[in-house]
């Protein structure tokens, strides 16, 4: 569905690349989770590959469109859900939905229905002006599904919102996938794709350092984890450590010699905890 | 069809802006202006001012004679009262093809004439030989040229037989035989049209472009089965629409069916057309109003400046030729005239259509290079 080889990207059209060689590849009905932390290049990828940004160097090509010459029939297929919502806000819900909609050739999606999806029925002939911040990103992501992608574009569909609506957002994410959807989504909400994501790419400061499954992740690195929580004092302390990490073992050799030991468990690594063990970095 | 839904919607969008009211109420504020405030029929007589209260009484009777020996019709003076500052003074008025002429009965409502509105006053006087002093109050600006002419005249330096005889070898071309003028209401007129359609395109094009940056609207038009041009197209139609309209509510009231709509419309469209492209090439490289206000200002004053040379014909420098809102003025000053020179009609319409097309092309492809900025 999208392949991309040895893509760049500079905004400021020399060597300080955002995206520097980036190869990856999307089968359709996947959904492939782009994680990284803020500023990494993911909203760059992504608008690339939409074509808001013109390809500068390398090879994209989306849903069988090379991407170097963009054709608008192509967003028929299309989707996207932008991370900053992005609606007129001088329109109510349903109006912007109404409207938008005419801008495709293919069939598209009842408004109403739509609406319903996110949870916006009843605000439906509200000015989108005077939504909150979370109703006008469910109305951009409700606004992404209209045209029935079959390659669906989401940058941090979930973020600011409150964790039930979040959850709400996940189930209709996994739905749409059920029917044959691809998703691309960018997040660095790690437990979002843990949850959703076939496949996931850890991309640091431009680079894509890591392509794989969250579970041969977690094979590979996770049941090497012990949690161990201890006494110092008048403290509780609780670390992580790895079983195959030298230093860690001696730590932990240490932690059981002097301190008393309240619980201690082997624990399944969290994708985030993978992330900072392959990249080096955080996720914020 | 998108772009016919595109379109409409930007109208309803429009109709819900504060701009779309801004416009349409300044199209009334300036017919209310001309309607009031500008006179329709100007007098086209110089008001003149004499005191001659100081000369005998037969001194007098033989400069009224002279005024009535000058004109081809036999006049009367007028007994008027003329408001001065906060009096008012008796004049005798005479009224000739040309001139107003007041014989003012008093000599410091002369000088308040001439210092405080600023008018022709000439005092005359008897001098110490029984011959008249003329006494001009000179405003400042009247040239040298002037001046030794009132010296030459007044001090019999040239005998006015002489002048008589040189002003009859003079041979006298008329360029135009009768000319249609315009009145001062339907001479302001263009000018209106004019800077209501150019400048007004120009800043509200951009007020919508700068909303629509600022909302991210145009990223998620472009992710769309939709063109970019499709977008940008219909917010001119926008403008095109709301041009007409504010052309008409100017246009209407003041000439009824006195003029060529069809050209009006023509001229009107094609102008907004090309203003407005003009106005989304700007919008292309700034992130909001208050980076582009610089250059938009700039462009402004440029685009005024034929304004001067059409109040004061004398000045007209070639260049001027070269600012299209100079083409603009004259085309509609000739919709307005009813005149009928299709072809200058055609041709500006023509050079503003051209012109429209090479900067909504640009404007295109900029929009598409630059989506994501702002
Ligand atoms: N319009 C722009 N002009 C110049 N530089 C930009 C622009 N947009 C992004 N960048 C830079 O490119 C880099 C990558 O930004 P990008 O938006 O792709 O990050 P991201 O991974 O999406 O981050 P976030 O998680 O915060 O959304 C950053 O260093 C950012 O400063
Ligand atoms: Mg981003």
């Amino acid at each position: 569905m999208i392949t991309v080889k040895n893509l760049y990207h500079s905004y400021s059209k020399d060597d300080q690349y955002a995206v520097k060689d980036v190869s990856f590849e999307i089968k359709e009905g996947e959904i492939f989770g782009f994680l990284g932390p803020s500023g990494a290049g993911k909203s760059t990828t992504q608008g690339i590959l939409t074509g808001l940004l013109q390809l500068q160097k390398g090879e994209v090509n989306v849903a069988g469109y090379d991407v170097k010459h963009i054709k608008n029939v192509m967003f028929n297929k299309i989707g996207m859900s932008f991370e900053q919502s992005n609606v007129y806000s001088k329109m109510t819900g349903r109006e912007n939905l109404a409207f938008y909609r005419k801008l495709f050739d293919v069939e598209t999606r009842d408004p109403e229905e739509l609406l319903k999806l996110v949870g916006l029925s009843d605000k439906g002939d509200i000015k989108a002006g005077d939504y909150s911040k979370g109703m006008k990103h469910r109305l951009t992501f409700a606004r992404s599904m209209i045209n029935h992608p079959t390659l669906w574009f989401l940058d941090e569909p979930t973020t600011g919102l409150d964790p039930a609506i979040a959850s709400e957002i996940k189930g209709i994410i996994k739905e749409e996938n059920k029917k044959g959807v691809t998703v691309f989504l960018t997040t660095h909400n790690m437990y979002i794709a843990d949850e959703l994501c076939d496949r996931v790419g850890f991309i640091v400061d431009g680079r894509l350092v890591l392509i794989d499954s969250p579970k041969n992740l977690k094979l590979q690195y996770g049941e090497k984890f012990i949690e161990v929580e201890y006494v110092a004092g008048d403290e509780i302390i609780k670390e992580s450590l790895s079983f195959v990490n030298q230093e860690d073992i001696g730590r932990l050799k240490i932690i059981l010699d002097t301190y008393p030991i309240q619980t201690m468990h082997t624990k399944e690594a969290t994708l985030e905890e993978i992330f900072i063990k392959v990249t080096g970095r955080g996720l914020v | 069809m998108k772009l016919w839904y595109s379109f409409l919607k930007e109208l309803q969008l429009s109709s819900k802006s504060w701009y779309f009211y801004i416009e349409v109420g300044m199209a009334f504020v300036l017919l209310l202006i001309l309607l009031i405030a500008v006179p329709e029929k100007s007098d086209p007589r110089i008001d003149e001012y004499l005191y001659a209260g100081d000369l005998p009484q037969d001194y007098v009777e033989v400069i009224y004679r002279s005024i009535l020996d000058e004109e081809d019709e036999a006049i009367t003076p007028q007994q008027v009262e003329v408001q001065v500052g906060d009096g008012v003074y008796e004049a005798d008025l005479f009224v000739t093809d040309t001139r107003n002429l007041y014989f003012i009965q008093d000599r410091e409502a002369l000088r308040i004439l001439a210092e405080e509105d600023r008018e022709i006053a000439v005092e005359i006087l008897l001098g110490s030989e029984g011959d008249m002093i003329y006494r001009y109050y000179l405003q400042g600006y009247e040239s040298q040229r002037l001046k030794n002419l009132y010296m030459i005249l007044h001090n019999n330096l040239v005998s006015p037989s002489f002048i008589q005889r040189h002003m009859e070898t003079q041979t006298v071309k008329t360029l135009e035989e009768s000319p249609v003028t315009l009145n001062n209401r339907e001479n302001v007129l263009p000018v209106f049209l004019t800077y209501n359609g150019s400048l007004m395109g120009l800043f509200i094009i951009a007020a919508y472009i700068f909303l629509d940056k600022q909302e991210g609207i145009i990223l998620a038009y472009a992710v769309t089965a939709s063109k970019v041009w499709h977008y940008l197209l219909s917010k001119i139609g926008v403008l095109m629409v709301t041009m007409l309209g504010t052309s008409l509510i100017l246009v209407v009231p003041m000439m009824g069916f006195g003029v060529n709509y069809l050209n009006l419309f023509l001229l009107v469209t094609v102008s907004a057309f090309a203003f407005s492209s003009l106005g989304l090439v700007l919008t292309s490289y700034y992130r909001d109003m208050m980076q582009s206000f610089g250059v938009f200002y700039i462009l402004i004053v440029f685009l005024m400046i034929p304004n001067i040379s059409y109040f004061t014909p004398s000045w007209e420098p070639q260049w001027i030729h070269f600012l299209p809102t100079y083409h603009l003025l004259e085309g509609f000053k000739e919709i307005i005239l009813g005149g009928d020179d299709i072809r200058y009609l055609l041709s500006v319409s023509g050079g503003y259509l051209l012109c429209g097309l090479v900067l909504f092309w640009f404007a295109n492809h900029r929009f598409k290079k630059t989506l994501t900025m702002g």
